[in-house]
């Protein structure tokens, strides 16, 4: 299960949040740890590099794409090499989305394409998409290249 | 008109501090979504308040039912555009508001067209938004749409129906469980998601069914599967399968060379899957493992972060059960410790020191000394732990690593860091007696500058009881004495009392510790005074150099013997006058049933054998009770005791539970009281018993409780003897009768004289369950086989209208009071048929075995099939009898 995607700026602040199966009390304390995490590490990182962490029995992946940060949050199945595969799936969307690593202000105009997007991606917690090209043509409601099938 | 949600602005430099959302409010936005009623709907408009809905919901924010109501009937209305992305966006808005059952009948009829569209994505996304909104009604009338779109040509049609299904699943089980064909047909997939999103809806659907999982396997591992995902799902399966039949087949290992194979995948996630799998197989040997690690060993290098990480991981958890298989890697995983990921550091590092060798021990240290300063307390504590196990592995390397501990207790860190750092020392001064004399002083200088109190006092007393037993006591009465002058109460007091400890051990300091312990009679602490007090009157010769008796040494650091909990309520109920608290006076018998717990709904009685301090085990608490009464004492051996009954609702004045002890020719019943009225004291407590409905037991004692204070249970008992080795049943009807004394709550004192009263408790009944002893069997056919059918008894029983097959089942488990075998008191869904295996042991020690065979005969009336076998005939006709009795 994917428990949670969040995307927050270089500050911290919460831009987009996603949570499955996690109860919304747990929710601040998750924001919380993984806005640390994110502190903690990724100052200087370079772009897109992946970081990660264990936290008891769950796993997570995160990066910096342009001016925003990336978190997923997974257990069981989506242990870190799956996350970095959902990873992978998630940035180069938003690129896509964005026309390049999008700064924060790039991020939030294109807000609602990217949330097309992460609909496309994961659906409840479970991986559903993992091609770009493909991606962009679902959100436009387009069917699939029959060739990259 | 449109209006921009984002202001053209040639300005770029302040292009970070400006957002789109700037200013974004609730109650503004929810006041925008009425253009959602437009006649002429604006579809970028719409689209762009959309955007801001989403924005506010994935910040956390939540709207109320009316606001979500609103929002949700508005959003039904733009199904009437025809323009492409808004109609992608409605679907994601539905499904983030997920209305309630009542109001999606709304949007039902708009998403059934489009399920049925010609265009494949509307077919696509109405099939995942009716899949979040629906329920088990609406799910039947789509079912075929849903059984279609599994083998839909379009790969993103069956997707989202595969995914939908595996939703679903957790919902509504007996429904998707009728698309496996269907399922089965779209594993052959050519679209590789397609294929990965169907073997995990397959493998769900039928993951109980072992033989199918096998099948799966065996036919999926020949051929080939298309995506790296779906082969790690494989991979976790084959593993499962290996697992599965470990135990029944000999020789090589099925699938070895299937998991040997991923090795050389062209997808890393494929690649490591394989061999975490391998390493995690039961019993694996050096020679399956060798290729599996070879390859981890390459990922320790890879220029990747999560590579290296999981690569360390698997490793180090094959460190615990094979260090020697991990020992190749040591050089890679060196290099590791500078690694800038300190979760990977610390793996490496742990790793290491659990396949290091002797002679590596000193060169490690040093390279962890200098990465401790950078890393966070949690990987600290992982890292002391290690050194902790790994002083233990080399005892003579004692000093360097006891060193780096003492070392790292004086840097900065926080409570638990310490705490791990302290029980770490004391451990290794416990099991390594060369440790003791340096590992104690490095805690003396640890107390000089601690600053958790806790940690102090447990260092002092752990100086007590070691500290004399050195070479050179009197070196530590310096670090011991300067507490006095220099902490809090509560460490004074612990250091006063470690002092005296001394005193009592070490004659030859004795007078020397008088001097101390007189300068701790002027404390500003009661406690402190009191202490030095005690010990100063009680260890004796005033300060001469005598040994001190054995007697005071037991008395004054000896254990109590006695529950701390019952000796907190003695305590506590004491009240101060004349006569001394008397220490004996503290019953010994664990407390049966607290009285927070008794006020906690749905909380089992936790009986004897709970709280720590109780006995090993619950019959042989109970047992060990009732031999030491003297009534009860040649009643033989118990042979069962029921789980406490309640006999009084929840929060009564008096809470009385009993436990029914039953022996071959007597039953005793053990009232558990406890008085719940602070201003009341209950004495001569009896439970008067009515066994007019119990004609075969006749009374022969009762031991009344001599009193019962507020809140500290205590126990009544009565006897019965009933025919010997019978299963003779009855009711009993139950009257608590004591005497009741006021308690005056200012001074907590009762008054001298009490009231008679009574107490109506609910009846009792022994029943035929109460003969018969859960004891499992590992492998019921066996058990059944061996058993034989000489003394077997079959006959057909009609249970009658019942609510469920599975109620039936639980209500016969229960009358039989026998353990269900290998997981078949569960009844699958929908089932119309079920045989549920029972074992137990009947009163006589003899083992009774029980088939039961179920059938639903018309549609609520459950036929039952009973079979007993048992190794004596007597014993499995009285199992007939309790079920058709009962």
């Amino acid at each position: 299960m994917l428990l949670a995607i969040l995307v927050s700026n270089s500050a911290g602040n919460i831009l987009l949040e996603r949570f499955n199966g996690i109860p919304s009390e747990e929710r601040l304390h998750w924001r919380t740890f993984m806005v640390k995490l994110g502190a903690d590490n990724l100052k200087g990182a370079r772009n897109e590099e992946l970081f990660v962490a264990s936290q008891k029995s769950v796993y997570i992946v995160y990066t910096v794409l342009g001016g925003v940060c990336i978190y997923i949050v997974g257990k069981d199945e989506y242990d870190e090499l799956a996350l970095t595969e959902v990873m992978f799936v998630i940035t180069s969307s938003i690129k896509d989305a964005c026309g390049k690593s999008p700064s924060e202000r790039l991020f939030l105009e294109k807000y609602g394409k990217i949330c097309l997007c992460l609909d496309e991606i994961v659906w409840q917690g479970i991986l559903e998409n993992t091609e770009k090209e493909r991606i962009r043509r679902l959100i436009g409601l387009k069917p699939p290249n029959p060739t990259e099938i | 008109m449109a209006q921009p949600l984002v202001k053209k602005d040639d300005d770029r430099d302040d292009e970070a501090d400006y957002s789109p959302f700037l200013g974004i409010e609730k109650g503004a936005v929810l006041q925008e979504a009425r253009v959602f009623n437009d006649p002429q709907l604006d579809p970028r408009r719409c689209s762009q308040v959309i955007t801001k809905l989403l924005y506010l919901l994935n910040q956390g924010e939540t709207f109320t039912k009316v606001e979500a109501t609103e929002v949700f009937f508005a959003v039904t209305k733009l199904f009437q555009s025809k323009d492409i992305g808004l109609r992608r966006m409605v679907y994601v808005m539905i499904k983030e508001l997920s209305p309630s059952a009542d109001e999606v009948i709304i949007v039902t009829s708009s998403l059934m067209k489009d399920m049925t569209s010609k265009t494949d994505m509307y077919r696509a996304n109405a099939i995942r938004v009716l899949c979040r909104i629906t329920d088990g009604t609406l799910l039947t009338q789509i079912e075929r749409y849903l059984k279609q779109a599994i083998v839909d040509k379009n790969p993103v049609v069956a997707s989202a129906a595969l995914v939908s299904g595996i939703h679903l699943l957790q919902t509504n089980p007996e429904i998707v469980k009728r698309w496996s064909n269907e399922v089965q047909e779209a594993v052959q997939s050519r679209a590789a998601l397609v294929q990965f999103h169907a073997l995990a809806l397959l493998h769900q659907i039928r993951q109980n069914d072992r033989l199918a999982v096998n099948k799966l396997v065996s036919s999926l591992t020949k051929g080939s599967v298309r995506s790296p995902l779906a082969q790690c799902l494989l991979i976790r399966y084959t593993s499962q399968v290996i697992r599965e039949s470990a135990n029944t087949q000999a020789g090589d290992r099925p699938f070895y060379d299937f998991l040997e194979g991923c090795l050389r995948h062209k997808a890393e996630m494929v690649i490591f899957e394989a061999a975490r799998a391998i390493t995690e197989l039961n019993g694996v040997t050096t020679r399956e493992l060798t290729p599996a690690i070879t390859v981890l060993q390459l990922f320790l290098s890879s220029s990747k972060p999560v590579l290296r990480f999981a690569a360390v991981r698997t490793l180090n958890k094959v460190a615990m059960t094979h260090p020697m298989a991990v020992t190749n890697c040591n050089i890679d995983m060196e290099s590791l410790i500078s690694d800038q990921n300190r979760s990977i550091a610390t793996l490496a590092i742990t790793t290491l020191l659990k396949t290091g060798n002797e002679s590596s021990v000193d060169r490690l240290m040093k390279q962890i000394t200098n990465f401790m300063s950078d890393i966070a307390d949690e990987f600290k504590i992982v890292v002391v732990e290690a050194i902790r196990s790994l002083c233990l592995k080399f005892p003579l390397k004692h000093r360097s690593l006891m060193n780096f501990l003492s070392n790292i207790l004086r840097e900065e860190g926080g409570f638990d860091y310490k705490k791990a750092i302290v029980d770490s020392i004391v451990i290794l001064i416990r099991d390594i007696p060369e440790a003791k004399e340096t590992g104690l002083l490095h805690l003396c200088e640890f107390i000089e500058d601690c600053e958790f109190t806790y940690l102090s006092t447990q260092i002092l007393h752990f100086l007590g009881i070691e500290g004399p037993k050195t070479s050179d006591p009197s070196k530590y009465i310096r670090y011991i004495y300067n507490r006095v002058h220099l902490e809090n109460a509560t460490v004074r007091a612990a250091a006063v009392s470690t002092l005296a400890k001394f005193g009592a051990m070490v004659d030859t300091l004795k007078p020397r510790i008088f001097v101390l312990l007189r300068r701790c009679l002027f404390d500003n602490d009661d406690e402190v005074r009191d202490r030095a007090t005690l010990y100063l009157n009680t260890l004796g010769g005033d300060g001469a150099v005598v040994q001190t008796g054995e007697d005071v040494k037991e008395f004054l650091f000896g254990s109590l013997d006695i529950p701390l909990v019952n000796l907190e309520n003695s305590l506590k109920n004491y009240e101060p006058s004349e006569e001394s608290f008397d220490i004996y006076s503290v019953p010994r018998e664990v407390k049966t049933q607290p009285l927070a717990e008794k006020k906690a709904p749905g909380k089992k009685p936790t009986g004897l054998g709970a709280p720590p301090a109780g006995p090993p085990s619950t019959v042989d608490a109970y047992e060990k009770l009732l031999f030491s009464i003297p009534e009860f004492a040649n009643f033989g051996k118990l042979f069962k005791s029921s789980a406490p009954v309640e006999l009084t609702e929840a929060e009564t004045e008096y809470a009385v539970n009993v436990v029914k002890h039953i022996f071959d020719g007597h039953v005793v019943f053990q009232y558990n009281c406890t008085n719940t009225i602070p201003e009341q004291l209950l004495e001569n407590v009896t439970v008067i018993v009515d066994a007019s409905e119990a004609e075969e037991f006749a009374e022969v004692a009762s031991k009344p409780l001599k009193s019962l204070p507020y809140d500290s249970p205590g126990q009544t008992f009565v006897a019965f003897e009933k025919p010997e080795g019978t299963p003779a049943i009855g009711k009993f009807s139950n009257m608590l009768r004591f005497i009741v004394k006021e308690v005056d709550p200012s001074t907590g004192e009762a008054e001298d004289d009490g009231v008679e009263d009574e107490y109506q408790l609910e009846e009792l009944e022994v029943v035929a369950a109460d003969y018969i002893l859960k004891v499992g069997v590992s492998n019921f056919r066996n058990a059944w086989e061996n058993m034989g059918a000489d003394c077997e008894r079959i006959d057909e029983y009609g249970l009658g209208p019942r609510e469920s097959l599975a109620e039936a089942v639980n209500a016969v488990i229960d009358l039989l009071g026998m353990q269900p075998c290998e997981g078949t008191e569960v009844v699958p869904n929908n089932s119309r048929s079920h045989t549920c295996l029972l074992s137990g042991v009947y009163i006589g020690n003899v083992k009774v075995l029980v088939r039961l065979q179920f059938g639903l005969d018309g549609p609520k009336d459950v036929a039952m099939k009973l079979a007993v076998r048992s190794e004596d005939e007597s014993v499995s006709d009285a199992i007939h009898e309790i079920v058709a009795s009962g």
